[in-house]
């Protein structure tokens, strides 16, 4: 308890150094929006193509979801390493000491592991929560039922990271849960006329 | 034996983490009764601090860790006291 209190002070100290809340914030926001509404194209290209196996569709969205987690994973570790790299040079130079040991170099490192820990987990589990029903379609018998409930679970994904974006711009929080269900709406919308249109 | 009762120190530190979070671990040392931390002039990235720390058996090296691990420089040491009283400097007619 004790060791797990003292990492959670540290954790405290880090964050108020690099500021680590904030960014994994937006990111979180951001990855896991790319993340449903990559997932909702995946079910609206299925249901268009009128496919009926749950399996093709958890193995389809399996691996996108996989590919989203690395991709988040991979891009945000580099990217905040090299940035971070370079305000820590900065720094160096105004001060004219090596920080790279100090408690601002840690506060960098730890900051670039859990962001990307951060963008990799966000769209992973945002698009996995959305695929859930297809993992129950044999309970719930019509396929077509998994696909509704997918879509509504991951409409719910946008509407609960619009909200989130509301309470942080203290503003309206339906109104800003409605704004990100409406790219849902408009994708889902999309991509099944033009994948029906293209599927004859 | 350590009797350094007094250090005043010219720091150059980046803006985080704060002074205050700077004076609280300073305090924490031992041998350490008081820390008095204050900016005279600021840049962008970092700022000027005059660190004061007063105690009875103040250890230099152990301030000089903290003061780094926290990305400060000592660029001087402005003022020692030692001894078994705190002795504050004395105006001559030169003065």
């Amino acid at each position: 308890m004790g060791f797990l209190k003292r990492r959670l002070r540290q954790f405290k100290e880090y964050d108020d150094i690099a500021e680590i809340g904030d960014i994994a914030r937006r990111y979180f926001v951001m990855n896991a929006f790319d993340g449903v509404l990559t997932i909702i194209g995946v079910l609206t290209g299925s249901y268009a193509a009128h496919v009926e196996s749950a399996s093709v569709v958890i193995s389809t969205g399996l691996a996108t979801s996989i590919a989203m987690g690395i991709s988040g994973l991979w891009g945000a570790y580099f990217t905040e390493a090299a940035e971070r790299k370079r305000d820590l040079d900065e720094l160096e130079n105004h001060t004219l000491t090596d920080l790279s040991e100090t408690r601002i170099g840690r506060a960098s490192r730890v900051a670039g592991f859990v962001v990307a820990l951060v963008d990799g987990l966000a769209p992973f589990l945002s698009a996995l929560i959305a695929l859930l029903p297809f993992f129950f379609s044999v309970s719930l018998g019509d396929i077509y039922l998994s696909y509704y409930l997918s879509l509504g679970i991951a409409l719910l994904s946008l509407f609960g990271l619009g909200a989130f974006l509301g309470k942080v711009s203290r503003e309206n929080i339906m109104l800003w849960g409605l704004k990100m269900v409406g790219a849902g709406l408009l994708s889902i919308g999309l991509g099944y006329f033009l994948g029906g249109w293209e599927g004859g | 034996m350590n009797n350094i009762r007094r250090l005043v120190l010219d720091v150059l530190k980046p803006h985080e983490p704060s002074i205050i979070d700077l004076a609280q671990k300073l305090s924490n040392l031992e041998g350490i009764d008081g820390v008095n931390i204050s900016i005279y002039e600021i840049d962008r990235k970092v700022e000027n601090a005059k660190i004061t720390v007063q105690g009875k058996n103040i250890m230099y090296d152990e301030v000089l860790k903290v003061i780094q691990d926290n990305g400060g420089a000592v660029h001087s040491i402005d003022e020692a006291v030692a001894g078994t009283i705190i002795l504050d400097d004395v105006r001559t007619l030169q003065d």
